[in-house]
């Protein structure tokens, strides 16, 4: 069965891997220890295994990892700079924005897109966007105060 | 996890016929893959190999002339939702899109695919045939367009032909004074009815009938018969209601976890006043 | 009057936060080990069925395939092949017969998951139908199929239920509570409402499905997963395995969403038995629509009557409950009494009569959930309390308190007297959402709740404050996102006067932290919090033990201070008193222990309050129902830590509005029909109500630390009765029946559109 080489750039590195045509992009991510990206329901609906793919937000669970040659991928282990958060990160802990942190992961990658396609989003921007997105801890409105505070924080930084 | 598999990447149309041509039944074509890859994941369909089309340029692209769009068949829903012609020309199109599914379906997912799915609870569809629009197949003996209505010939099931692929979604754009709208109930993941109508009103009055399509609740999109409201008063409660009770006997709606039969016929006669109600808002 | 506090009581921040938002915190199913092989399991197809035959031929023979396991290999090898926490009846895989569609018959063992995956396809079980019953109404009937004909061992309970007495065909458990003459006040009573509700059965969705890492270390057990309750899962390995307790290791890392539905064993044992059989380490993760298959919460159906006098004054309440508790025990002897207790509500009422019936049926287990019981029975209890209300002409809130019990005051004879005020509570609630409310098109709906929690009050913990005067909990509660960390983490900086950066927590690994009961029943905070009280304050006793000797110093001289002691006008830190009294390094050691006794003699240890209102409009076309307003009150005591309890009010809150309007698992033949997060509908985004307000009630009345008690569970508690309250006071009709779906909502806008045509006729 077909198998290819593919130019991975996953979080500013990149790398050279031999994939099989069915793996799929979490499949990928995972084998390279990011493991951040979670998988769970398994069918697009969640958004646990969110990662940015040439800029957009994709259910890395179902897209193929050949998908990733020679484009950027973004996983949430690629929001950080160094010891320092992202302002999502920040204003997640700050707000309280999570609880078992399984979905959290995806969450701020999905938030992120949304922040680089609307810097000023409104309430109803955020829940619209980020209704693919599913928390069974937070009851989701510190989410979505996190994703404001972040996105005026972005805003104000230089 | 999905089953193994190989990919094939064309890069032209006469590539992609001839790799259809090629492997038969043991392929199916690959664009966004939110539908197929789920299928496959979830066991229902198993496919040997995939026909990976989105490395043929012409078909990522979105065009107009004066009086159509033409969407290529590996535009995304994403695309479609920020593409300045289709927000310019059809408004009503680019907000459909925008309430597809999630955003990351929109994102990989493509109209083309939507409607090569067949996938009966789908917003797409409706407002598609509401507005006329044809999809544009290419195959061995060269290249056909069938409307969408023509197109979706049963659940899960459409004209598509062995050899042939589909390259674009033309959809003629109406006239200025035309308002299109849809409105949909939803709970699930996806629609549980959608209707799309399209309608002239002036100085309160239907000019000519409006177009009424009623999607997702049946095992294809309906168009209702409203010859009779040609030219009816499109703010009195009669006529939205007639239109309505038009609708109601137009579907057959199928039974699912979002409702009865009864309850949603009963939507579509809701929807169909709301979205004839948005016509008449639209142009006042 | 609050005392002052340096570290409990404010929002500090989550210990987990930094590991969680950068993708850092490992769960289970990120865990591997060198050389590990994975499992796949094959489930039953059948609802009910002797089973035949199992052809592993193929199997065995597919590509990377090391093992086809099935439930006689485990017989065969002398194992215990049954676990269960009450009664031994779960098999670990189908023996002889399968129960439920689902229910695991095999576990192939392959080198990789796909190698497993595709081999688990090819094992050929052969099956002889037996008749299903899938209804628990239908499963009490005389001729129903019964389920198990010979009872599995009662291996152990709190003694919440009547055991064994009087379970006949499929009943797997039944707890009676009562007291007074219900027929006589039945007779004198000026109003009785009487009723049939229904509560639907519930999948949790904890996002992190359930999933299993185990093998054998020189005949040592190792398992690590998504337990919540690590040492219940221990004891059922010990057993299956015949091993000591000492020598079943049991770990919990971070864990992907719990609320209940991750109590007591689930994958561990099949994973270890893998382990076992194979000699490898094993992997098993199960996809959410097998975690689907694992767990589920009980339905419940409700039969109640209540009277009451003319001025709204109960008489008596009398309830018949009948919940579908699946095909095994599980947990259910505690849930089923659980929703005896917690039905009636904390009103004071003359004569009582509940009796609830659990029983068999050919569906998934049910188990713990998020309420355990208390969101079943309110449905009925809560929201015949607005019944009434309508009916009598008086306000439902002053109808509550007219009724409900105050401070101090016993509501179920013997048990605990109410540590809560309720009354005020219920008037915080009900100015907060300016009840009556006056929008047009609006309605509010409102309840109260007190919940025996906090479960049997075992618990330990130890502290070991280090040369540098840091320290390190241990704790058995594991963290599944409620924050245990971060609480107990405050209570030991608190109780040792230390900087909360410098506490470390080990927790939920039994082969390294001290033993706790359970994480569960809303119980850490207020019992584990206790313990590791005790441990601090025995870690204190250690140093100033250790002062006398290494300064010389009379007993009597030294004072405690925040961070060490002070003698004779000097301070000395726990690490200078450490140090001197080694000479070089060292540690001290302090260990805390709670049991049911002292603050905790009394059953329950604690009440969990539940106080929550909301406020809904309804698409009349449609039946949607639309939260314009979400209100809890936190009665918690003491809010050791203000921010997450608002996360676990505004958490149970939303979970409760699932069930409320959408969540619901619906068979079709012997089948789940939507085992799967595209038809089975969480809360989302798009679900937020317009505005949510979380109040606090601290009246340092609790049994734990400081004056606290749990949270958690309470909040949800009353959102179904509350839905349900205000959409029946808005169409005039009283849903019985949740979820409230759009079609349900239509069609009693439908009802009362008769009724009322029918009036004006």
């Amino acid at each position: 069965m077909g198998s290819r080489e593919i130019h991975l750039r996953v979080n500013g590195g990149e790398r050279r891997v031999v994939i099989e045509d069915q793996t799929l992009l979490i499949e990928l991510v995972r084998s390279l220890g990011l493991v951040g990206t979670k998988l769970s329901c398994d069918s697009q609906v969640c958004g646990a295994c969110t990662v940015l793919l040439d800029g957009r937000p994709v259910s890395s669970c179902t897209t193929l990892a050949i998908e990733a040659d020679d484009k950027p991928v973004v996983t949430i282990e690629g929001l950080a700079d160094g010891a320092k958060l992202h302002p999502l990160q920040e204003a997640f802990i700050e707000r309280f924005a999570f609880q078992c942190g399984y979905c959290t992961p995806g969450m701020i990658v999905s938030a992120k897109a949304l922040l680089d396609a609307y810097p000023e989003p409104d309430v109803a921007t955020v829940r619209h966007w980020m209704d693919g997105n599913i928390c069974r801890c937070t009851g989701y409105q510190t989410i979505v105060e996190a994703v404001l505070d972040a996105a005026e924080q972005m805003r104000g930084a230089p | 996890m999905l089953r193994r598999f190989d990919v094939h990447r064309v890069t032209s149309i006469a590539e992609a016929v001839d790799a259809r041509q090629r492997f038969g039944e043991d392929a199916a074509i690959y664009a966004g893959g939110t539908e197929l890859l789920l299928a496959m994941k979830m066991g229902v369909a198993r496919w040997p190999h995939l026909i990976d089309v989105k490395a043929i340029p012409a078909l990522g692209r979105i065009t107009a002339t004066n009086d159509a769009l033409r969407i290529g068949a590996t535009a995304t829903h994403w695309d479609i939702e920020r593409n300045a012609l289709v927000g310019g020309a059809l408004p009503a199109l680019a907000r459909l899109e925008a309430n597809v599914a999630n955003v990351r379906v929109r994102a990989a997912g493509t109209l083309a695919g939507n409607l090569a799915f067949g996938e009966p609870h789908a917003d797409p569809p409706s407002m598609l045939i509401a507005l006329g629009a044809r999809v544009v197949l290419e195959g061995k003996s060269g290249t056909r367009s069938v409307a969408v209505h023509e197109f979706i010939t049963g659940m899960y099931q459409t004209a598509l032909a062995g050899d042939e692929i589909i390259v674009a979604i033309d959809i003629p754009l109406p006239a200025k004074d035309v308002r299109v709208a849809y409105v949909k109930f939803q709970i699930l993941e996806r629609p549980s009815v959608g209707v799309a109508a399209l309608g002239t009103v002036r100085d309160g009055r239907f000019v000519g009938a409006p177009t009424v399509v009623v999607g997702a609740v049946d095992e294809v999109a309906r168009a209702v018969p409203t010859a009779q409201f040609a030219g009816a008063d499109a703010r009195d409660a009669r006529t939205l209601d007639a239109i309505a009770e038009a609708a109601r006997a137009a579907v057959e709606p199928t039974a699912d976890l979002a409702g009865s039969v009864e309850f949603k016929r009963h939507l579509v006669g809701v929807f169909t006043q709301r979205v004839c109600a948005t016509l008449a808002a639209q142009a006042s | 009057m609050k005392q002052a506090h340096r570290v409990v009581g404010t929002p500090a921040r989550r210990a987990d936060g930094v590991a969680k938002v950068t993708g850092a915190a490992r769960y289970a199913v990120d865990l591997s080990v060198p050389g590990m092989a994975y499992a796949a399991v094959v489930r039953s197809t059948r609802a009910h069925a002797k089973i035949t035959g199992i052809d592993r031929t193929a199997a065995a023979a597919s590509p990377g395939v090391i093992r086809v396991l099935i439930g006689d290999d485990l017989l065969a090898a002398g194992l215990t092949p049954y676990y269960g926490h009450v009664v031994l009846d779960h098999p670990v895989l189908a023996i002889e017969r399968v129960r439920f569609h689902g229910e695991p018959v095999a576990v192939v063992v392959a080198e990789t998951k796909r190698e497993a995956a595709e081999a688990a396809e090819l094992v050929d079980v052969s099956y002889e139908d037996l008749p299903a019953v899938i209804d628990a109404d239908e499963a009490l009937k005389p001729d129903a199929p019964v389920l198990h004909e010979r009872r599995g061992e009662r291996v152990g309970d709190e003694g919440m239920d009547e055991g064994e007495k009087g379970l006949v065909g499929n009943v797997c458990a039944i707890a009676r509570v009562g007291w007074g003459n219900i027929d006589e006040a039945l007779a004198r009573a000026h109003l009785v409402v009487e009723g049939e509700y229904r509560y639907p059965m519930l999948y949790g969705y904890a996002m992190e499905p359930y999933n299993a890492l185990a093998f054998f270390d020189q005949g040592d057990l190792v398992v690590f997963s998504t337990a919540q309750h690590v040492y219940m899962v221990r004891r059922d390995l010990a057993r299956m395995f015949h091993l000591p307790l000492a020598r079943v290791r049991v770990s919990a890392p971070y864990v992907g969403g719990g609320y209940g539905t991750k109590s007591y064993t689930k994958v561990e044992g099949m994973t270890a038995a893998a382990a076992f059989f194979t000699g490898r380490a094993v992997k098993l993760d199960l996809s959410v629509e097998e975690a689907m298959l694992t767990t589920r919460s009980a339905s419940a159906h409700i039969r109640a009557r209540s009277a009451f006098t003319k001025d709204g004054m109960l008489l008596a309440r009398d309830f018949q409950i009948v919940m579908n508790n699946g095909a095994y025990t599980d947990n259910t002897p505690l849930v089923n009494s659980k929703t005896a207790n917690r039905c009636f509500g904390p009103y004071r009422i003359p004569a009582l009569r509940v009796i609830a019936r659990s029983v068999f049926t050919n569906t998934v287990p049910s188990s713990s959930l998020r309420g355990f019981g208390a969101p079943q029975g309110n449905i009925a209890g809560e929201l015949q309390m607005d019944e009434a209300a309508a009916k009598l002409g008086l306000d439902p809130v002053e109808l509550r308190l007219r009724n409900l019990v105050g401070p101090g005051e016993e509501f179920m004879p013997g048990k605990r007297p109410l540590d809560a005020d309720l009354k005020d509570d219920l008037r915080c609630l009900a100015s907060a959402l300016e009840w009556p409310g006056t929008r047009i098109g609006r309605s509010i709906g409102l309840g109260v709740s007190a919940s025996d929690a906090g479960a049997y009050p075992t618990s330990t913990a130890a502290v070991r404050i280090h040369s540098d005067t840091s320290v390190t909990l241990f704790t058995g509660s594991t963290e599944l996102g409620q924050g245990s960390r971060t609480v107990l983490a405050q209570i030991v900086a608190e109780e040792l006067g230390v900087p909360l950066e410098s506490v470390g927590v080990v927790n939920g690994d039994t082969g390294v932290v001290t033993y706790e009961r359970t994480t569960g029943a809303s119980r850490t905070t207020t019992i584990t919090g206790r313990a590791v009280q005790e441990a601090c304050r025995d870690a204190r006793r250690r140093v100033r033990e250790l002062a006398v000797q290494a300064f010389d110093l009379p007993t009597s001289e030294i004072e405690d201070t925040a961070g060490g002691i002070r003698a004779r006008g000097r301070g000395f830190s726990y690490g200078e008193v450490i140090e001197k009294w080694f000479g070089a390094g060292g540690e001290v050691l302090g260990h805390g222990a709670v049991r049911r006794a002292e603050g905790f003699a009394k059953m329950p240890p604690f009440y969990e309050i539940g106080c929550t209102g909301l406020e809904l409009s309804v698409d009349r076309e449609t039946g949607q129902v639309h939260v314009t307003k979400l209100t809890t009150v936190g009665d918690v005591g003491f809010a050791i830590n203000p921010a997450l309890v608002h996360g676990q009010d505004a958490g149970a809150a939303m979970m409760g509005l699932g069930a409320a309007l959408h969540e619901e698992l619906i068979y079709e033949g012997g089948q789940l029909v939507n085992p799967n997060v595209v038809d089975y509908r969480v809360p989302r985004f798009s679900d937020i109500p317009d505005e949510m307000v979380h109040l606090l009630a601290e009246r340092l009345d609790g049994s734990g630390p400081f004056g606290a008690k749990g949270a958690g569970e309470g909040a949800g508690n009353t959102v179904g009765s509350a839905t349900a309250s205000a959409i029946g006071r808005l169409l005039g009709i009283f849903p019985r029946e949740l979820p409230a779906t759009p079609e349900r909502v239509w069609r009693l806008i439908r009802e009362a559109e008769r009724v009322r045509t029918r009036k004006t006729e």
